[in-house]
């Protein structure tokens, strides 16, 4: 079943095309990667699935999503998809939670606009929420505020509020970029699970092609605005087409020889 | 409230302070050693003594008397200027901030218009066209320190509202009410406490400047700036009549200052001792 079609999609800024005339689907439960380095329009793809490009930005084209057009859609009628029917985590979880704002109070937000639930049903489910993404004594937590929180910490809440109303799609825009390996990997197996155990679909936007080949089937590697290449895992680390995905593997590959070298020098 | 109280020096010490003009002003209806407008030759610039405890000034009324009533109208100039200051600019700074590009540029530059026009050019035309009184003096600080309220509002709500926090909301589905209440005005706040202890300290002196200028309260009723500009001509004379009135102006303009930082700290979970 098709849950999401971006066609022809265009995003501009004046003159300048940030994203330039993507196309891509996804079906109920697929996962797909968005590759590319920064300014590729990636992240301007997402923002415009969750209809929260800056108002300066112009859009043309078409994205469906559940059989509705989000392009032309009101904010208030694209309200109600976001964070309902589609989650998004952040990059930065340092500066994606309120800082003056408990964790609990956070993560009841979505219930709260969604499912018209009260402050205190959604605190309790937050608790719910808090074990479901890993973190000990919840209790503790939803009364804590972000600056008590470590990276990885705050990354499993901004995974939990995204997760809160069941999402049928899941919008990950470089969620472990911001933080250090050991927790990147942490943070990957709990969306990987999370994910599968919700069947929700996966869009998980990264600059970084190993997190990305452990985490989705296919990838669609973008570059100045334009998708150069859509292909699986596999084959785009047997036989890259494009000269960008090809400098992405060697950049990869670079990594892999260092371990297999024992750190000789460049 | 031990708890807020606790290792929190400036809230102490703003309070401390705070409460001793409130103190000066209960005191004015109840008890004055004389009567501040008493006019007595014999006592022109006494010096500190047991009668007149702060001594005289150069009619010979008493100080101190002057000093505990004057507080009335400096009080009562910060009170309702600050008032006029906060509501007037916050309203505009966040109608700028949350309103569509398309019309915040004009709004913004009619706020810099009003930046541009000093508060003392204000009390004169509305001297001119209303009598010098406490009302004029009022208003015209409270429209002056406004603009100056709404620009600052309008910068760090444009600033939050750019936040990640704030995306991040409006990914979860928060309408821009929710955002406005649960986002940006607990945000907000700590800069509108400094804005608005800033504004008590600006509204006292600048009602004392425009005693000075006789574009404030009108003489006999005792206000501390007009007892400063006053005491001018006699500086040399009697540094004294200068030092009384400029110690409590600095009483309420710093335990302001520090009430603002102290409830600030109380307020942010970041600098909270019991929080950390």
């Amino acid at each position: 079943m098709t849950l999401l079609v971006v066609d022809n999609l265009t995003i501009s800024f004046g003159n300048k095309k940030v994203v330039d005339g993507i196309s891509f689907g996804l079906t109920a439960g697929e996962r797909i990667g968005v590759i590319g380095e920064s300014g590729s329009g990636k992240s301007m793809t997402s923002l415009a699935i969750m209809g929260l490009l800056p108002d300066t930005a112009t859009v043309s084209g078409s994205i469906t999503f559940e059989g509705k057009e989000l392009i032309g859609l009101s904010d208030k009628e694209h309200s109600k998809l976001r964070g309902d029917r589609i989650g998004m985590v952040f990059q930065e979880p340092l500066t994606a939670l309120n800082p003056l704002m408990r964790i609990g109070k956070q993560i009841a937000g979505p219930l709260m606009n969604h499912r018209g639930a009260s402050l205190k049903e959604g605190v309790v489910k937050a608790l719910e929420l808090c074990e479901k993404v890993g973190l000990p004594d919840p209790e503790r937590i939803v009364r804590a505020y972000p600056h008590q929180l470590s990276g990885g910490q705050r990354q499993r809440i901004g995974l939990a509020i995204a997760l809160a109303c069941e999402p049928a799609l899941l919008i990950a825009d470089e969620p472990t970029t911001a933080l250090d390996v050991t927790v990147q990997r942490e943070v990957l197996n709990l969306i990987n699970s999370l994910v599968t155990q919700e069947k929700s679909s996966l869009i998980f936007v990264t600059h970084d092609l190993p997190v990305v080949s452990v985490m989705t089937e296919n990838v669609a590697v973008m570059q100045f605005g334009k998708i150069v290449e859509n292909a699986s895992v596999a084959e785009l680390f047997q036989s890259p087409q494009h000269e960008y995905s090809k400098r992405l593997i060697s950049a990869a590959r670079l990594a892999e020889n260092a371990f297999s070298q024992g750190g000789e020098k460049l | 409230m031990r708890n807020i109280l606790k290792g929190n020096i400036s809230l102490i010490a703003g309070l401390s302070m705070i409460s001793f003009t409130f103190f000066l002003l209960i005191l004015s209806y109840i008890w004055t050693p004389f009567d501040p407008l008493e006019v007595d030759p014999k006592a022109s610039f006494a010096g500190v003594s047991a009668t007149h405890i702060l001594g005289a000034d150069n009619f010979g009324r008493d100080i101190l008397s002057q000093i505990i009533v004057g507080s009335r109208v400096t009080l009562l100039v910060a009170a309702l200027s600050v008032t006029i200051a906060m509501s007037l600019g916050v309203s505009i700074g966040l109608a700028i901030a949350v309103a569509k590009r398309t019309y915040q540029s004009p709004m913004i530059y009619a706020v810099n218009i009003a930046l541009a026009f000093p508060a003392a050019l204000l009390a004169i035309i509305l001297a001119a066209v209303y009598g010098a009184s406490t009302v004029t003096a009022v208003t015209a600080i409270g429209i002056a320190t406004a603009a100056a309220v709404a620009q600052v509002t309008r910068r760090t709500a444009a600033g939050i509202l750019a936040s990640d926090f704030v995306l991040a909301a409006h990914a979860s589905g928060s309408g821009t009410w929710w955002i406005v209440r649960k986002h940006l005005l607990p945000n907000l706040r700590a800069s509108l406490l400094i804005q608005a202890s800033a504004a008590v300290s600006i509204s006292v002196l600048a009602e004392s400047s425009l005693s000075y200028l006789g574009l404030g309260t009108p003489p006999p009723a005792p206000s501390w700036g007009r007892m400063l500009a006053n005491s001018q001509q006699y500086l040399f004379v009697n540094p004294l009549l200068a030092i009384w009135p400029g110690i409590v102006i600095v009483i309420v303009v710093l335990g302001f200052n520090l009430l603002g930082d102290g409830v600030r700290e109380a307020f942010d979970p970041t600098l909270r001792r019991s929080e950390q």
